[in-house]
């Protein structure tokens, strides 16, 4: 049973994968916000609505060593114990064999194309630019953290030191300077790959159309069309997955806990 | 599949809403609660209007006080309290937040206008006298003008479409979050207000016990408070059942969700067993008084404790609600801890909530009779109370 409900999520993962593929093709006629009843999009602004940024996150080159997280972590200078992206790593024993394998999943905003976190912010701090980033105007955000809880990837939080939400902003501020984000540029088996999916020629556009039918997104079931599609993806981590949770206590430099230990071990 | 996982590394999320959610939760449910049960002796005529009086008064006095501080508790589990205005400046009418926004305060002036109308009379009656309670009498009272009736039903009822705002928007804020499936059922509003009527007919008897004036009406009051808490009882298990079923059918994931954190965590599986147990003696222990009542007079003396009861039920529902189920992560494997530290996000904020709700009790009783005009209708209410005590 436990196999079927897999072997039905990966399908599902794939196919809407596909599915948040297909208006991409044909983007000049954007997808903006007419009417909004409660809960539907309201309209993008800011950015230029002729790109749309995506990230391709190439499992197969992930060495799981988390210089992402730290570049990110020093780039945006988000506090201690909060992160904006994350790499998860899993240890996958096969109970007959004995084999072991490690499974590493970097985890950041997914810059959704509908996007839970933003139609319910209520001062519309949240908001998604016209370029399909995902940002918080920390000026305007009330620190309500509802678009925390709304988020299905866990992909926010309230920054200690703005106490205003905080998440991956895709480093919008380089990109306007023509940089790679931090995290992109930090990785070292080159497995972050971002760019403009409006652009046929970007690289972006070329590996989603070499490996359309292989790219997955985290929580297809969810509708919420993620824009960071994974490559060498494994079905069982598409949702939360079915592990047992992590056993550690990571502290910082004066010894002070700021990982997490979990019960129930 | 034959395999097993464990996960490594994840960092810790520490839970976005604080424990005050929970206090705004509980006392604005309390707070539209007790004006339905102000209703029928505020506005009603006739011999079941008249019944219903000396509920009326209590009820009002919990619907005030709560509607007082309830947004203060709101305020406080901003992360930005003082940028409240940018709700005004940038209203959005995709957020069921924001229209929480304009609702809450709407009802609040009309809740305020609602009981003052209503306690009018008494401040009429207060203000002949001499002191200082005739001096805030007279303050309060803004002139001897009378008003007419249909005035004070009228505020009431608006009073009452903003409650009925009020459920709505709380019920569907918490409901609309896709990502947490425990949250996403259309179960979750309804229970929030058979709950919120269970917690406010437990402060009416818990009120009843220490602030009744004796002569009149009380043990009537016990025993409307207990037939509203056994039908508000009876109609959150029936919610809870209906839920239980359309998990079962396949039709919420909210059930399969909610088993599945029972099964893999023991706190959850505590909980459970603690809220299904504090139901059943709750529904036992008030249908035990209510029979007794017609037997001894003595019960009337304990049965404020199942009033605690009423009011523990209705505050741990929303603590589950509201705080256990953002334990859950929504992305990793794993339960995040939940730590009710001391400090004013923690403990205190929940102390606090509670003395400043007190502290408005007593003020208001200090100053205002609320209690109604003690010599009015002497005969009536003593042939009433012999009629029932
Ligand atoms: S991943 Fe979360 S924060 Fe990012 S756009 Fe999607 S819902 Fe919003
Ligand atoms: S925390 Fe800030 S950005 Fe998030 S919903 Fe509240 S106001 Fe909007
Ligand atoms: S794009 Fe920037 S903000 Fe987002 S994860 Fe990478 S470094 Fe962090």
């Amino acid at each position: 049973m436990d196999f079927a409900r897999r072997a039905i999520l990966g399908q599902i993962a794939k196919l809407t994968a596909g599915a948040a593929l297909v208006p991409l093709a044909s983007l000049s006629f954007s997808p903006s916000a007419h009417a909004s009843p409660i809960n539907s999009q309201p309209a993008r602004r800011e950015g230029d609505a002729s790109k749309r940024y995506g990230m391709i996150i190439d499992l197969r080159q992930c060495i799981g060593c988390q210089a992402c997280t730290v570049s990110c972590h020093i780039e945006n200078e988000a506090p201690m114990g909060s992160f904006r992206t994350i790499v998860s790593q899993y240890e996958v024993s096969n109970k007959s064999t004995g084999d072991m394998a490690t499974m590493v999943l970097p985890r950041l905003c997914n810059h959704c194309e509908n996007p839970p976190c933003v139609p319910v912010c209520p001062v519309q701090a949240t908001f998604q630019r016209k370029d399909g980033i995902v940002v918080v105007d920390n000026e305007a955000c009330v620190g309500c953290a509802y678009c925390v809880q709304a988020c299905p990837y866990d992909a926010r939080f309230i920054n200690k030191e703005t106490q205003t939400a905080d998440k991956c902003t895709f480093c919008a501020h380089r990109l306007e300077a023509n940089l790679l984000p931090a995290c992109v540029e930090s990785c070292v088996g080159g497995a972050r790959i971002i760019g403009d999916m409006r652009d046929p020629n970007s690289q972006i556009s070329k590996m989603i159309a070499q490996h359309r039918s292989e790219l997955m997104v985290l929580k297809p079931e969810q509708g919420t069309l993620p824009q960071v599609y994974y490559l060498g993806m494994d079905e069982r981590f598409l949702s939360r997955p079915q592990a047992e949770p992590a056993l550690w206590d990571v502290r910082d430099i004066d010894g002070k806990e700021i990982g997490y230990e979990f019960l129930d071990h | 599949m034959n395999s097993s996982i464990i996960e490594i590394l994840t960092p810790r999320y520490e839970l976005a809403w604080y424990p005050w959610a929970v206090q705004y939760f509980f006392l604005i449910a309390i707070s539209y609660s007790a004006l339905l049960l102000s209703l029928p002796g505020t506005i009603g005529r006739g011999q079941f209007a008249q019944r219903w009086q000396p509920m009326a008064r209590l009820a009002l006095l919990i619907t005030l006080t709560c509607t007082l501080v309830a947004p203060v508790a709101l305020l406080a589990d901003l992360h930005q309290p003082m940028r409240f205005w940018h709700f005004y400046a940038n209203a959005t009418s995709t957020s069921w937040m924001s229209i929480g926004s304009i609702l809450l305060p709407l009802y609040l002036f009309s809740v305020l206008g609602y009981v003052w109308l209503a306690w009018r009379p008494a401040l009429l009656q207060a203000r002949q006298g001499h002191g200082f309670a005739a001096g805030v009498a007279r303050l309060l009272s803004a002139g001897d003008w009378q008003v007419r009736r249909s005035v004070l039903t009228i505020v009431a009822l608006t009073a009452t479409v903003f409650a009925a705002g009020i459920m709505l928007y709380t019920g569907a804020e918490i409901a609309i979050i896709k990502a947490r499936p425990l949250w996403h059922t259309n179960w979750l509003p309804v229970m929030f207000v058979t709950t919120g009527m269970v917690a406010a007919a437990g402060l009416v008897l818990v009120l009843n016990r220490f602030m009744s004036p004796a002569r009149e009406g009380r043990s009537e009051i016990n025993r409307q408070g207990l037939k509203v808490i056994l039908v508000a009882m009876l109609v959150s298990a029936f919610v809870a059942a209906a839920w239980l079923l359309s998990g079962l059918s396949g039709h919420s994931e909210s059930v399969a969700a909610a088993l599945e954190s029972v099964q893999a965590n023991s706190d959850w599986r505590l909980s459970a067993i603690w809220a299904l147990l504090a139901g059943v003696i709750l529904f036992a222990f008030a249908a035990i008084a209510l029979k007794a009542r017609t037997q001894s007079a003595a019960i009337s003396r304990w049965v404020w404790l199942v009033g605690i009861l009423a009011l523990h039920v209705g505050w741990a529902f929303r603590w589950m609600v509201l705080m256990e189920v953002q334990t859950v992560a929504k992305n990793t494997a794993g339960y995040y801890q939940l730590v009710v530290e001391l400090g004013s996000y923690g403990l205190m904020g929940i102390i606090g909530t509670f003395g400043l709700w007190l502290a408005v009790l007593l003020l208001v009783d200090l100053f205002i009779p609320w209690q109604g005009q003690a010599h009015q209708r002497p005969h009536q209410s003593l042939a009433a109370e012999a009629q029932h005590g």
